[in-house]
């Protein structure tokens, strides 16, 4: 470890200045998100103000993970491998997320029931009523939205 | 450490005092394999929070109305203090892996002692704030629509008259206790894990004070408490009015 050059297992000793300045850096963020929040933001094209909003609050909160992911978790000094490793949870997370592109695209809606239910209780059902068939199903406990 | 490890034949020139287990070329080796294992360990942990965070993200978008009625509940103020605390705390475990690197023992167990400290004041604030929810009967249960009705009746008038579902309000409330309940799951987790870290380095333990990677992967898990945290404030404490 005494050689000044960087080799892929040296590591790094980061100063205290930057992790401080990394600190002001995450809590004026986090003062920028709450002051942000109180204001509804006007709408954007075709974006209402809720998704202006919505959007800033998340991106701030993106900038604050990546703050603390490359220099509180060390990464940014970090091997090859080990940033191969942060991204694999990530990208995983982004390809879950893809899932509500099924969501979207698909023209299903809820049957009724979850809504007919007695406000703020799960359903119950009695043995004779789980055994009198209901409304007849299409199979996918969902119809189709006219 | 066994006498295998001091066998000639390794020709590493390590002896007791090294931090180096056998099965490795060099210590860098050995600190990138524990790194990486780290890594694997808190990437199955994102994909843990982001089914929850995947959920959330589902009904948020179906029932934004109430569930914007139903935040109206978190006390943001609570909420903005408590990412500060645990902000702080990143930055005071942070300090605890760099006095490892420099070894300097006293500060190390400082640093971690304010880092637990920090953990037990996010702590006691959640304690307030779930006091407060469950005194308003605000938590998923049977009883919930007739209990919590005595808050949503008086915000629904504040709001416009805005009729509020009471199923999705629920959801909400089950939302935010199963996200921070799991969150402050972890926050305990961390208190012991630190907890453990402190006393191996208050009895000189050469398994952390050889090298600095185990007080290191203890500061990456407790990092990544703080990161879930950064999006759960903005998620659940600070939701647009929607339009």
């Amino acid at each position: 470890m005494s050689s000044k050059t960087s080799t892929p297992h040296e590591h790094h000793i980061v100063s205290t200045g930057t992790y401080f300045v990394t600190l002001i850096a995450l809590v004026v963020l986090m003062i920028a998100t709450v002051a942000i929040a109180q204001v509804n933001l006007n709408a954007i094209g075709p974006f209402s103000g809720t998704v202006v909003n919505q959007v800033i609050a998340l991106v701030i909160a993106v900038a604050k993970a990546m703050l603390v992911i490359t220099v509180f978790m060390g990464v940014k000094w970090s091997t090859t491998l080990t940033k191969l490793w942060v991204a694999s949870g990530f990208v995983t997370l982004i390809l879950l997320f893809g899932i509500l592109g099924d969501y979207v695209t698909r023209h299903y809606e809820h049957q009724s029931g979850w809504e007919k239910i007695e406000d703020g209780s799960l359903p119950r059902f009695t043995p004779d009523e789980r055994t009198v068939p209901g409304p007849k199903s299409n199979d996918l406990n969902v119809k189709i939205r006219q | 450490m066994s006498a295998i490890t001091n066998s000639p034949d390794h020709g590493h020139g390590h002896g007791h005092d090294s931090a180096l287990h056998h099965q490795f070329e060099d210590i860098g080796q050995q600190n990138e394999s524990y790194i990486v294992g780290m890594w694997v360990f808190l990437s199955t942990e994102v994909m843990f929070f982001g089914a929850l965070f995947f959920i959330y993200t589902l009904y948020r978008w179906n029932y934004q109305q109430d569930f914007y009625i139903a935040h109206e509940h978190l006390n943001v103020i609570m909420g903005a203090v408590n990412t500060t605390v645990l902000l702080f705390s990143s930055f005071t475990m942070v300090m605890a892996v760099q006095s490892a690197q420099l070894k300097k023992r006293g500060h190390v167990i400082g640093y971690l002692l304010m880092t637990i400290a920090c953990a037990c004041v996010f702590l006691i604030i959640k304690y307030f704030e779930y006091s407060s929810k469950l005194a308003d009967h605000l938590y998923p249960g049977a009883g919930f629509a007739t209990d919590a009705q005595a808050a949503f009746g008086e915000h629904a008038i504040e709001a416009g008259k805005v009729a509020v579902n009471m199923n999705h309000a629920q959801l909400f409330y089950s939302l935010y206790f199963g996200m921070t309940g799991l969150h402050a799951v972890h926050i305990i987790a961390g208190i012991l894990v630190i907890g453990a870290l402190i006393r191996l380095w208050f009895n000189n333990a050469k398994s952390v004070t050889l090298d600095f990677v185990p007080t290191e992967m203890v500061g990456l898990y407790w990092h990544f408490v703080d990161l879930v945290w950064i999006f759960l404030f903005p998620l659940f404490y600070l939701m647009p009015k929607p339009h």
